[in-house]
C-alpha cells in the first residue's frame, strides 16, 4: 500500500505532467486531429469548392464507392506506388549508396575531391522542387531543350523526343527529375551510416582475407542496415504523398498516364471543385500510408530484434 | 505653457495625420495578364485623379484564380477588383464571390454597350461582372511556306486545311499545322475541339427545347474530332514533339512560327502579335511580315468562335463597394486601351468600333463579328472546369494510344453525362 503523503507527491506529479503536456497536447489536437477529423466528415459530404459556405449535405461512403469503383483508381494506385515510389526509392536508395561509398572513399581523399564533391552535391538539395522542376521541364523540352539538342547533334536520333509528352520516356523522365533532387538526402544520411561503422572491424576482415565487396556485404551492409530501413520508410511516405513533382513536371498527363493520388486529390477538388471526393482520396492515401507504416515498423522491429 | 503648446499642437497634428490615414481608401485589384508594369502606370494616374485612394496591385497565375476565388469567398476575403474569365462570372456569381452591380451600370449609362454581357450576368439575372477586354481565336498562316508549298488559297474548311497542312509538310519538310497537343491540366485541346464541333453545326453542351442542359454530340462526333487531328501527329505535319506543348502561346510554336519553321497556327491576337513582334526583331528592315491571320475553318456559312475574355467583378466582401466601382469605370476607359494595356481590344462596341486593326489582323476583326458566348456551356450545371479537363484528357489520352479513340470519347461523354444530371 503506498502511504498518503506518497499517494499525493505522485498525483501532484501527474497533475504537473498534464499540465506540462497539455500544450503540446492541444496543438497536436488543433492542427492534426481537427484537420483530420474535418477531412473524414468531408469525404463523407458532397462539398463542393462553389458551396463552401453552405456546407455539403452528408451522403455515406458514396465518394468512396466512386473513387475506388472509378475504372482508373487502380491504375492510379498503380503510378503512386509503383513508378513514383517504388521506382524512385530504390534508384535513390542505391544512387544514393553508390555516392556515400564514393564519398567515403580514400581515393577521394587522396585526390583532394571530397569536400567539392560534398558540396557539388549539396546543389540540387538547395535548389527548391519547383525550380528544379522548371529547369528539368526547359531541358526537356522537345525543341529548345538542352538534352534534345544535344541528342540530335550526337546523331542519336533522327526526331527530337518529348521527354514529358512520350508514353516510353515520361515516368523515367519524372523519376529522374526526382532523383536528381532528392538524392542527396540519401547519400548524406548513409554517408553518415557508413561513418559509424567501426574501421577496426573492417580491418580484421581484411586481415582475414576478405576482399572489398565481401567486406562491404558481410561488415558494412548489416551495420548500416537500420539506417537504410528508415531511410527507405521516409523516403516512401514522402514520396507516396508527393504533388508537386508530377504535377509541375506534366500536369499528371499526357491524358492521365501520370495521374498519381495526390494529383487525382487536386484535380477533383480544385479543377472539378468536388472536395468531398477529393478528401475521399485523402483519407484513402493516409490509410494506406499508415497500414504500410505499421507492417513497416513491425518487420523493422522484428528485424532489430533478431 | 510652451510645453503645453507644443503637445497640443502635436495631438493635433497626429489626429490630423490619423483622421487622414482613416479616411484614405486602400484597394487591392487583382491583374492576372503579364502587362502588369503598364497596369501600373495606369493606377498611379487613378490615384493622382482620386486622392485617398489607394490601389495595392497583385497578380496570381490563371490557372490559379478560380480556386484561390473561391475560398477567399468562404472566409470573407479577397481582393476588392477582380480580373475575371468571362466564363467564370456565372459560377463565381453563384458561390457568392462577386457583389451585383445592377445599379452602377444603369446608371453608367446601361449595359448595351458591352459585348458578351450575357456571360456577365449571373444565373440569378442580376449583373455581377463588366466585360473588360474582348478577343476571339483565328488561324495564323505563314504566307511564305503556303505559296512554297503550293497552296494557293487560305484553307476554309477542316479538309482543307488538313490538305494544306498535309502539303506543306510533304513539300517543304516544315511543319504544317503546329497545335498545342498537350493535355496535362490545360485547356488548349478544349478550345481547338469545340471549334471543331461548332464549325460542324454541333456543340458539346446545348439547352433542351423543354429546359435544361443535355449532350449535343454523340460518340462518333467526338471520336471524329479526336481521329482529326490524331492524324496531324500521325502523319507527322503536326510532329510529336506537340504533345509536350500546352499552351497556345508556348515559345516553340511563336518561334517555329517567327522563324518559318512552322506554316499554320491557332491562337488570340495577343500571341499573334508576338510572332509579328519576334518577326519584326529578326527581319528589322523588311516590308510587311508573310503572317495572316484568317477566320476559322467551317463547314457552314459562317465560321464560328467564342468570344474570350475578361471582366472586372467586385468582390462581395469588399468594404469599399463605391471606391472600387470608381476604379472598375476607370479601367474600362478608352485611355486604358489606347495608352496601356493595348494588347487587348476593349469589350465595348463603341469602342472596338474604332479600332484599325493591322492587315495581318483582319482575320480577328472578321472572326470577331461571328463570335458567340459559351451560351449553354456557361449557363449548364458542368463547371467549365470540369469540361476541359476531361476534354483535353481525352484527346491526350487517345494521342499518345493510351486509350482507344472510341474508349477515349466514351470518357468524356461519361463525364459530361454525369455532370449534367
Amino acid at each position: 500500500m503506498m502511504a498518503p503523503a506518497r499517494r499525493r507527491t505522485a498525483r501532484a506529479d501527474q497533475v504537473f505532467v498534464t499540465l506540462m503536456l497539455a500544450p503540446s497536447l492541444l496543438i497536436l489536437a488543433a492542427f492534426y486531429l481537427y484537420p483530420m477529423a474535418s477531412n473524414v466528415w468531408f469525404s463523407l459530404t458532397d462539398l463542393s469548392l462553389m458551396k463552401l459556405r453552405q456546407g455539403g449535405a452528408y451522403i455515406g461512403l458514396a465518394n468512396y464507392a466512386d473513387a475506388l469503383g472509378g475504372a482508373d483508381f487502380w491504375r492510379v494506385v498503380w503510378n503512386t506506388a509503383f513508378w513514383l515510389t517504388a521506382v524512385s526509392v530504390v534508384v535513390r536508395l542505391v544512387l544514393g549508396m553508390a555516392l556515400a561509398l564514393l564519398l567515403n572513399s580514400a581515393a577521394l581523399l587522396r585526390l583532394r575531391l571530397r569536400t567539392l564533391m560534398r558540396l557539388a552535391l549539396l546543389v540540387p538539395w538547395a535548389t527548391p522542387p519547383i525550380v528544379a522542376v522548371a529547369v528539368w521541364r526547359w531541358l526537356l523540352h522537345p525543341q529548345a531543350g538542352g538534352i534534345n539538342r544535344a541528342l540530335l547533334w550526337l546523331g542519336l536520333t533522327r526526331h527530337p523526343i518529348a521527354f514529358l509528352a512520350d508514353t516510353a520516356t515520361v515516368w523515367p523522365a519524372i523519376v529522374l527529375i526526382m532523383v536528381w533532387n532528392t538524392v542527396p538526402v540519401a547519400t548524406l544520411t548513409l554517408l553518415a551510416a557508413l561513418q559509424s561503422v567501426p574501421r577496426e572491424l573492417s580491418e580484421a576482415a581484411a586481415l582475414d582475407g576478405a576482399g572489398s565487396v565481401r567486406i562491404f556485404r558481410h561488415v558494412t551492409l548489416p551495420h548500416i542496415m537500420p539506417t537504410i530501413m528508415i531511410l527507405a520508410m521516409l523516403m516512401t511516405f514522402w514520396t507516396f504523398n508527393n504533388f508537386v513533382y508530377v504535377w509541375l513536371a506534366t500536369g499528371a498527363g499526357p491524358g492521365r498516364y501520370t495521374d498519381v493520388l495526390a494529383t487525382e486529390v487536386y484535380l477533383r477538388g480544385f479543377v472539378d471543385f468536388n472536395l468531398g471526393s477529393s478528401a475521399a482520396i485523402g483519407v484513402i492515401m493516409a490509410v494506406a500510408m499508415g497500414t504500410f507504416g505499421l507492417l513497416y515498423v513491425r518487420v523493422l522491429g522484428r528485424r532489430v530484434a533478431s | 505653457m510652451r510645453l503645453a503648446r507644443a503637445l497640443l499642437a502635436g495631438v493635433v497634428a497626429a489626429l490630423i495625420v490619423w483622421g487622414s490615414a482613416a479616411r484614405a481608401t486602400d484597394l487591392t485589384l487583382r491583374f492576372n495578364d503579364p502587362e502588369v508594369k503598364q497596369l501600373r502606370a495606369a493606377l498611379d494616374v487613378f490615384e493622382q485623379q482620386n486622392p485617398g485612394i489607394h490601389v495595392k496591385l497583385e497578380q496570381m497565375p490563371w490557372a490559379d484564380v478560380m480556386p484561390q476565388t473561391l475560398r477567399e469567398t468562404a472566409v470573407g476575403t479577397g481582393p476588392d477588383v477582380m480580373h475575371i474569365a468571362f466564363v467564370w462570372t456565372k459560377d463565381l456569381a453563384a458561390a457568392g464571390a462577386l457583389l451585383p452591380l445592377d445599379k452602377y451600370i444603369a446608371a453608367d449609362g446601361g449595359s448595351s454597350d458591352y459585348i458578351a454581357m450575357d456571360l456577365a450576368t449571373g444565373r440569378d439575372g442580376h449583373a455581377y461582372a463588366v466585360p473588360w477586354t474582348v478577343d476571339c481565336w483565328t488561324m495564323v498562316y505563314r504566307t511564305d511556306l503556303l505559296t512554297q508549298a503550293g497552296v494557293t488559297a487560305i484553307p476554309r474548311t477542316w479538309e482543307e486545311l488538313r490538305a494544306a497542312s498535309l502539303k506543306v509538310h510533304q513539300v517543304t519538310g516544315k511543319i504544317g499545322f503546329g497545335f498545342p497537343a498537350g493535355s496535362g491540366a490545360t485547356n488548349t485541346m478544349w478550345f481547338i475541339a469545340n471549334y471543331y464541333w461548332w464549325n460542324h453545326g454541333k456543340a458539346l453542351v446545348v439547352s433542351k427545347p423543354g429546359g435544361g442542359f443535355g449532350l449535343g454530340l454523340d460518340q462518333s462526333d467526338i471520336a471524329g474530332a479526336i481521329r482529326y487531328f490524331a492524324d496531324y501527329l500521325k502523319q507527322g505535319d503536326s510532329p510529336k514533339s506537340m504533345l509536350a506543348i500546352n499552351n497556345w502561346g508556348d515559345p516553340a510554336i511563336i518561334e517555329a512560327m517567327a522563324s518559318g519553321e512552322q506554316a499554320i497556327a491557332i491562337m488570340p491576337p495577343a500571341n499573334f502579335r508576338q510572332i509579328v513582334a519576334a518577326w519584326r526583331a529578326r527581319n528589322p528592315n523588311a516590308g510587311d511580315p508573310p503572317l495572316l491571320s484568317a477566320v476559322m475553318p467551317t463547314e457552314l456559312p459562317t465560321s464560328v468562335v467564342n468570344f474570350g475574355g475578361r471582366s472586372l467583378g467586385i468582390n462581395a466582401n469588399t468594404q469599399h463597394p463605391d471606391a472600387a466601382w470608381k476604379l472598375v469605370q476607370f479601367l474600362k476607359s478608352k485611355p486604358i486601351f489606347t495608352d496601356y494595356y493595348t494588347s487587348q481590344f476593349p469589350a465595348r462596341k463603341s469602342m472596338l468600333s474604332t479600332l484599325n486593326f493591322a492587315p495581318g489582323m483582319q482575320g480577328y476583326a472578321q472572326q470577331l463579328q461571328n463570335a458567340r458566348s459559351w451560351g449553354p456551356y456557361s449557363d449548364g450545371p458542368v463547371p467549365i472546369n470540369t469540361m476541359w479537363n476531361a476534354t483535353g484528357r481525352a484527346f491526350g489520352s487517345a494521342f499518345i494510344g493510351e486509350l482507344s479513340v472510341d474508349q477515349a470519347s466514351e470518357q468524356l461523354l461519361s463525364v459530361i453525362r454525369k455532370g449534367l444530371q
